[in-house]
Formats: C-alpha cells, structure tokens, sequence
C-alpha cells in the first residue's frame, strides 16, 4: 500500500497485460493456424495418428502440414460443425461424413465444391471411381474420401476349425455355421442397439444380401417401407431371434470384440475398422481374426458389398482456406493415403494403395476381383433426421422382432415427412 | 450496534428514522449534499448491475429467446414462423408423453429413494461408533461425476453385466433382467443407480441438520421419556425441517434435469425409451435440428421446473412471502 507506486498502476498494467492476452488469443483463433499447417477437426480420437501421419506425409508433397483436431463427442462435434459453418471461426478442414450427411452439409453453402480436385486424382487413377456418388451433391463433388471400409462379418478362424466350419461361401452355408456355433455353445451372431445406431447393422445386412437393388431405392426413397421386401428381411432377422442366434442386445462393440477373440461369440458384422477394437482385444489378422463377406441370399443378385467412408471437407470461411484447397489437391496421393491407411489400418479409397492389414487386403481384393456392388452405409443413406428416426425403431424391432409389421409402417410413415422435407428443401 | 438490531417491531417511520442514524461505511459521502439519494435503494444498483448483467446474458435473454423459437419450424439453417404448431405436436408426440412419464418417476423416485435412504443413514450413524466413517463411505460416490458413475453402473446394469452374474452365481436366474433394455425397469434401474449417488450429499446435509439439533432438546424429551421413534418422530424430524426443506428442493429441481445418468447409460434408448424432458429436448434440437420444437420442450420443462419449485418453496416456506412488507 505505501509502495512508491500506486496500486492502481499495477491493477491497469495488469489489466492491459490480461486485454493484450485476450486479444492476442482471439486474433490466433482468428488467423487459423500458423502458415504451412491446416487444422482437420474430426469426430474419432482413433484417427489422430493416422491424421498426424499422413499430414507428415502431405509435407514432403505439399509442404503442408495437415494437422488432426478432435472433439471425440459425435454431438458437440456436429454442434460445432453446424454452427460455425456460417462464420469466420468455422473449422479449416473437416472429416465428415458421406452421402446424404455430405449433401446436407453442401446445401448450406459453407464448403468448397471439390470436383476440380476429384477429377485430377481420377485422371490420375488415385481414386476409386464407383466411390464418386457418395460424394456428389447436384453434380458436384463436396468431399475427398478419407478411408474405404468394408461392412463384413467378423469371425474367429480359430473357432470355426475347431468346430469344422468353412468361412461360408453362400447363404446357406452362413446359415449352417450359425446353427454348428449354436450347437457348440457359441452365440453365432452379434447383435446390439447399445449406442444406438448400431440398431441399423443387420437389417442393412440383410436386406442388401436379400435384395441390393431394394436396398438401394428404399435408401433413396423410391420405394417404401412397407414392401413386403423389407418385410421380409425383418421377418429373416426374426427367425434369427427365434433360433436364439443372437446375443443381448446391450452388448457393445467393444465388448463383442473380446468375445469373439475369446470365442465366445461367433460372428460380429461391422465396418472393418473394427479392426483396430479387435487388435486390442488380442486379435491376430489371420489367426483368431478374419472376415468375409456376407454372401448373397439370392444367387440372382447382383453381388454387392456395404461400404463405408469418411469424406474430407474443405469449409468456405475457414480462416486457411487457401492452404486447405491446396491440401485437398494432394490429399489422395499415394504417399499421403499410404501414410493415412496403413497407421488407421483400414482400407483405402486410392486404388494403388494396397491395404497394410492382411484381412482388410483379402477383402479388398475379393472386392475388385469380384467387382462387387459398392452399396453405402445405411447411416449415410437418406435424409440424416431420417436415419436418426429410424435406427430407434430398428432398436424398437430388435427388442421385440414380432413388431416388425408395426415398425415398418411407422418407419414409413417417418420416411413420407422426412422426404417430403428434404424434396421441398431441395427444390429451393 | 444496538439501533442497527433492534428494529423489528417498531413502526415504518421508526425504522426508517434508525436507518438514517446507524453511521455508513463511508461517512464523508452521506454528509454530502444529496447524501440522502446516494444512501437510497438505487444505490445499491451499480454494484448490482454485473449479476443483472450475468444473469441476464445467461438466463433471461436465452429464455426469452427459447420462448421465442419455439414458434418457429426451424432446422437450424433456415427457419419459418408457425405459431403454436410445436405446442399442438408435443400433445400429439408419444414419445414426449413417455418423456413426461419418466420425468415424474425420476422426481418420484429421488424424492423416495435418496432422500428417504439419506435421512434414515443420517440418523441410524449419528451417534454410532464409527459413525463418521459409515458416513464417509456412503458420501465417497458423491465425489464421482455424473458420467463415471454411469460407465460404473454400465458394468453393473448389462445382460451380462455384474448384477445378473451376481443373481445367477446365487440361484436366482430367474431375477436376471435385460436391466436397460426394457421400459420401465430401464428408468427404473438409472433411478437406482443415481439414488448410490445421491444419497452421499444428503447424508451430509442431514448429518449437519442432526448436529443443530439443540442438545437440551433432546434431553428435555428424554426426560420426559421419548425415545426411539417417538423421539424420532416428535424431536428429530420437526427439528430438520429446514434441512429437509433444502433437500427436498433440490432433489426436485436435480431429478427434473436428469440426464448425464441417462446419456451415457441409454442414450435415453432404446428405441427413445427412456427419454426424460432434458433428453427429448437435447435430442431433437441437437441431433435431429428441430430447434424449434425443442425449444418448445424446454419451455415445458422450465415451466414444470419453476411451477414445481415455487409451489414447493411456497408451501415449506409461506412466511417469506410478500405478505411481511
């Protein structure tokens, strides 16, 4: 108090010295990321390394360095991404997804039009062409993709030896190895509606096995629910039920990994990037891990596959946005996508890139060999409110298979406002 | 000191006359001219003016705001005026009547559960040998967020979780339940799971209530031979009213916001399920982008908070009415 200075004095110098910090930490904000760095804000703490390593990569091709963000909550990252989209503080870069999650996000005219970017990597052949759909919104590609999964069963060769059963080939030949597992007192199916969106899984699996072309319109909204189709592919997954092939339905993910690789559990369906959780849990690609592709329940068919992939966004009002168009330009070089599949090992959407993980190259080339289908995640399908509706009345089906009826009206019903919403947007 | 405490009883120009000769903090600022205004209920505006400003930025702006959404069809991007048509789904939404339902059994089921079992610990370890330490044990979840006690009790509350294996280790297969899969034993289940919870403040709470008790109390009514329940009934209880009062009050206003218990438990599923009014409102705005119907939800559900809490506080605490001035 009886200092030579005054308090006072200190109390402003402080104060400027704290509006200095303030300021100096909005401008930053404001300004992005120092030059030759570009910030890509993803929903998946799995995929910081791989982000890390091919933004390494980008360096030695681009002299840029693309640098992971992640906010590992789906919703506040969605909250984020919505809500910045508008303004300058909007992220530079974005994983986001596919189809009409993508289309939704392009609607909003806050991210760049890619297709200049998408049709040089074609021309160069760093990209698999069938994937282009997926990330097309009125011609126009919004989207580089990130990773390429496959949605497979999951099974343990080691299991199926033991019990004499082959990697099935046909349908009936997965439904036999069902019942061998039951006998053996394995649970032969994964099932689940924990985390919710899960509740989608096998009524995409069925259904693009029973009939792909169905699976596709009814995807797209030209044909309804209450087909007898889809009817009967809920009528499949009850029978399954009524087999007792599945396990609890509040058996996550995570926790189906462990029992597969224990043995407790014979086959779980997922994308393969499950295969990360799988490896965790003690799993060896080829010795007690290994997929298939769940084969066609009508042989007429034409032979498809679900897929999965993340596509990469460039947003119009982020602060680098010319160094992040510059990024979008090398993203699907081989060394850059090399880098990014071979640390997430996943697969990968550069055809010259071949897959680190030896089950993901199997089914890679099973994939081109038998020029399968490539059919697009049920979640990416359709009008997202749609999706978000209608995986909780898959979960409501699951829970208790004998309303299958019930739920395909309300599904229906679901799908007539969601459409008409998303048409009368569309037209505007 | 004693003008300053004696007022009550006397009249309004009394007390107004005491206020102007108890001295100020700042006495050469009342000597000025004008004093008297400075000294004036406005005087104590500016000091006030930051909370207004806080609460107002905060609260009442984002509830008018939500009030005023709620009458818009909006996604989030693009929005158009409807009037009252949110209002008129939410009575035709199944989904937000089952939402109401398990609202009122977790207001239900926290004014039972952790209430009852905080009151009854309290008073069972008041005295106890060890008391201190059976406390400090019931109290330690306490000090576990929301969210880590959910993924605890995910452990506990799965098909194949440590509840059911408990149950079928000791022959009761037939108790083993799909805990969070089925409605309502999945509302039910997260009640139970946050009564572990929850239970630990209200020990605390009653614990000090207990010790407030005056001494000569309770030996008066020993002395006249209470003891056990009578004592309990006619000493203990009325003399933790006022703890009861906060309790009470705050396991109303707590169980009517449910929802980091619910989130990671459920998701409120499935199939919506297990939905309470913080999670519909959550959901449709945030996942699905009906903000404004959302908003519509969280008018409903600030409506039910105020309404519950006042009528309450109204009923335990009528002398602090308006009725005094």
């Amino acid at each position: 108090m009886s200092g030579s200075r005054p308090p006072s004095l200190d109390r402003r110098t402080l104060l400027a010295a704290a509006a200095a910090g303030a300021l100096a930490t909005a401008c930053a904000t404001a300004g992005g990321r120092p030059s030759g760095e570009v910030a890509v804000l993803g929903d998946s703490a799995a995929w910081e390394k791989p982000m890390t390593a091919a933004g390494a990569a980008m360096k030695s091709v681009a002299a840029l360095r693309l640098v992971p963000e992640v906010n590992p909550s789906l919703e506040s990252f969605e909250q984020i991404v919505r809500s910045s989209l508008r303004t300058d503080k909007t992220p530079d870069m974005l994983k986001y997804w596919s189809g009409y999650r993508l289309q939704d996000l392009a609607r909003t005219g806050g991210i760049e039009d890619l297709t200049g970017q998408w049709d040089k990597a074609a021309a160069k052949g760093w990209v698999e062409p069938s994937l282009r759909e997926a990330f097309t919104y009125r011609r126009r590609v919004y989207g580089l993709p990130m990773n390429l999964a496959y949605w497979v069963i999951f099974y343990n060769p080691r299991v199926f030896r033991e019990h004499g059963i082959d990697t099935p080939e046909t349908w009936d030949g997965f439904l036999g190895a069902c019942e061998r597992l039951k006998k053996a007192g394995v649970t032969p199916l994964h099932g689940t509606a924990a985390d919710r969106w899960p509740s989608f899984i096998w009524f995409q699996e069925i259904l693009s096995r029973q009939d792909p072309r169905f699976y596709q319109d009814l995807m797209n909204g030209r044909e309804r629910y209450t087909d007898p189709r889809a009817e009967r592919a809920l009528r499949t997954i009850a029978s399954f039920f009524d087999k007792d092939w599945f396990t609890p339905m509040d058996l996550s993910h995570t926790d189906a990994a462990a029992a597969l690789v224990r043995g407790t559990v014979g086959m779980v369906a997922c994308g393969t990037w499950l295969g990360s959780t799988l490896a965790a849990a003690g799993g060896r690609p080829g010795k007690n891990v290994d997929a298939f592709v769940l084969p066609m329940a009508d042989p007429g068919a034409r032979p498809g596959v679900v897929f999965e992939s993340s596509a990469l966004v460039a947003t119009v009002k982020g602060p680098d946005r010319t160094e992040a168009l510059k990024a979008t330009g090398t993203w699907l070089h081989p060394t850059v996508m090399k880098a990014f599949a071979h640390t997430l090992q996943d697969g990968c959407p550069n055809p010259r890139v071949e897959a680190a993980n030896p089950v993901v190259d199997g089914l890679t080339r099973k994939v081109r060999g038998d020029r399968l289908w490539l059919l697009n995640r049920f979640w990416e399908q359709g009008p997202p409110e749609l999706v978000e509706a209608t995986v909780d009345d898959l979960a409501g089906f699951l829970l208790n298979p004998s309303s299958y009826r019930e739920t395909l009206r309300t599904m229906q019903d679901r799908a007539d406002d969601a459409w008409q919403v998303w048409r009368e947007a569309e037209e505007t | 000191m004693t003008g300053t405490a004696t007022p009550a009883h006397g009249t309004t120009a009394k007390s107004v006359r005491v206020r102007r000769r108890v001295p100020t903090r700042t006495p050469h600022q009342a000597a000025k001219a004008g004093g008297g205004r400075l000294g004036g209920p406005l005087a104590a505006l500016p000091w006030a003016l930051p909370a207004f400003a806080l609460v107002g930025v905060l609260l009442v702006y984002p509830f008018f705001r939500s009030v005023y959404g709620s009458f818009f069809e909006d996604n989030g991007f693009t929005s158009s005026y409807t009037g009252l048509d949110n209002y008129a789904r939410l009575a035709d939404d199944p989904i937000f009547g089952r939402s109401v339902l398990n609202t009122l059994m977790w207001v239900a089921g926290t004014l039972l559960l952790p209430v009852l079992a905080g009151l009854l610990i309290a008073v069972a370890t008041h005295r106890m040998r060890f008391g201190g330490i059976a406390q400090l044990i019931v109290v330690l979840p306490f000090a576990i967020s929301g969210a880590a006690t959910a993924v605890l009790w995910n452990f506990m509350l799965t098909s194949d979780g440590a509840v059911n294996q408990v149950l079928r280790g000791i022959g009761l297969d037939g108790w083993a339940q799909s805990w969070l899969l089925e409605w309502p034993q999945n509302t039910l289940a997260m009640i139970v799971a946050s009564t572990w919870q929850a239970t630990g403040l209200n020990v605390v709470l009653f614990a000090i209530g207990l010790r407030g008790i005056p001494r000569e109390t309770v030996e008066a009514a020993e002395l006249d031979g209470a003891s056990g329940w009578r004592m309990f009934r006619h000493i203990t209880l009325p003399q933790l009213r006022a703890v009861t009062v906060v309790v009470v009050g705050m396991a109303i206003v707590n169980s009517l916001k449910a929802f980091d218990m619910i989130w990671i438990l459920t998701k409120g599923g499935p199939s919506r399920s297990s939905e309470t009014l913080a999670l519909s409102m959550y959901r449709e705005t945030f996942r699905l982008f009906h903000v404004g119907y959302g908003s519509a939800i969280a008018l409903v559900l600030s409506m039910i908070v105020v309404a519950s809490s006042w009528m309450y506080l109204r009923r335990q605490m009528p002398d602090t009415g308006p009725t005094k001035s």
